[in-house]
């Protein structure tokens, strides 16, 4: 039943996203940076109880303590220790304490000590802490590319 | 930086004969401070007050399903469905979906049904659905459209999976 619902759910968003797509202009996955200075203030935690299957949306910070499946699209994302994301992160800036699953693009990554990462991280600037376990490749992409995004590229495994 | 710290100390105290140049000191550490900033974005994300508790911010959308066996606040825009213990649903919320749990407090909008042991809704709720309850407190200003029923005890509230979360290796 749940599930039902869930694919309805998946299906109404997709023709939304399609109808967005071929009536209005495609727009930029990555949110414009916040001039009010609201972005501390907007912050969202998600403990470690939480499970999140689907897509985030957010023009503050997101901190995930607990599981999300999906993508995110935020101007911070950190995922804290014992955090797990499994999908695409689109976002300013990344910090990554805990695992990670996925893509990454965003300006400034930060790979912290605890940091398990596999996948392929798009980045302008990076900061790996000695101790992370990394499997990704890491392009370089000039600021330009992340504030055009409009489509994330296909993903190759 | 430890390395760095150091330095800076050794440099202090060989300075510590004139009071020059701890004055040029700060002004030519500042222009490198903003630098250093957009390298370092983020600074270690501090232990929240209250892990327990999750808080969706008026910020964040959220197109899919929310499982959680501790607390959950919204202020935000959810579009699925949300398990949790004790939901609190924000003014200026927005939920289209249903919301499961023990205790569910509603002060924004819910577009869906609700199902929970003990239900309260608030001055500035909008109820669009039904809600299913065992206790309920409506105050006076809310809206509802829809059924309210008392629900059978076999109602489970738990969320269906729970996932353990598995340890980081250390």
């Amino acid at each position: 039943m749940a599930n039902i619902a869930a694919e309805e759910r998946g299906l109404r968003y997709g023709t939304k996203l399609g109808i967005a797509m071929s009536a209005a202009p495609a727009r930029p996955l990555l949110k414009p940076p916040r001039i009010d200075g609201m972005a501390g203030a907007l912050i969202s935690h998600l403990s470690r109880a939480m499970t999140i299957k689907g897509d985030l949306e957010s023009d503050g910070e997101v901190v995930i303590h607990g599981n999300v499946t999906g993508q995110v699209c935020a101007d911070r994302l950190v995922v804290s220790v014992g955090g797990y994301m499994e999908g695409d992160i689109i976002a300013r800036d990344v910090r990554i304490e805990g695992r990670l699953s996925g893509r990454i693009f965003a300006l400034n990554v930060t790979l912290d000590a605890a940091a398990e990462v596999s996948g392929r991280i798009f980045h302008n600037t990076i900061t790996v802490a000695k101790g992370a376990r990394i499997d990704a490749r890491m392009p370089w992409r000039p600021p330009s590319y992340f504030e055009t995004l409009e489509q994330l590229p296909e993903a190759r495994t | 930086m430890s390395v760095f710290n150091r330095n800076e100390k050794d440099a202090g105290n060989n300075m510590t004969g004139g009071e020059k140049p701890r004055d040029t000191m700060p002004a030519a550490v500042a222009p490198a401070k903003p630098v250093q900033a957009s390298v370092q974005p983020i600074g270690t994300s501090e232990a929240p007050k209250s892990i327990g508790v999750s808080v969706i911010s008026k910020a964040l959308r959220i197109t899919g399903q929310l499982e959680s066996t501790e607390d959950i606040r919204i202020d935000g825009e959810v579009d699925g469905d949300i398990h949790g213990v004790s939901v609190t649903v924000g003014p200026g919320a927005k939920v289209k979906g249903s919301v499961y749990g023990q205790t569910v407090e509603l002060a924004g909008t819910i577009e869906g049904k609700i199902e929970a042991k003990k239900v309260v809704l608030t001055s500035t709720a909008h109820m669009a659905g039904d809600v299913i309850h065992q206790d309920i407190r409506i105050e006076s200003g809310a809206y509802i459209d829809g059924h309210c029923r008392p629900g059978t005890n076999k109602v489970d509230n738990r969320p269906a999976e729970v996932k353990k979360i598995p340890a980081a290796a250390s």
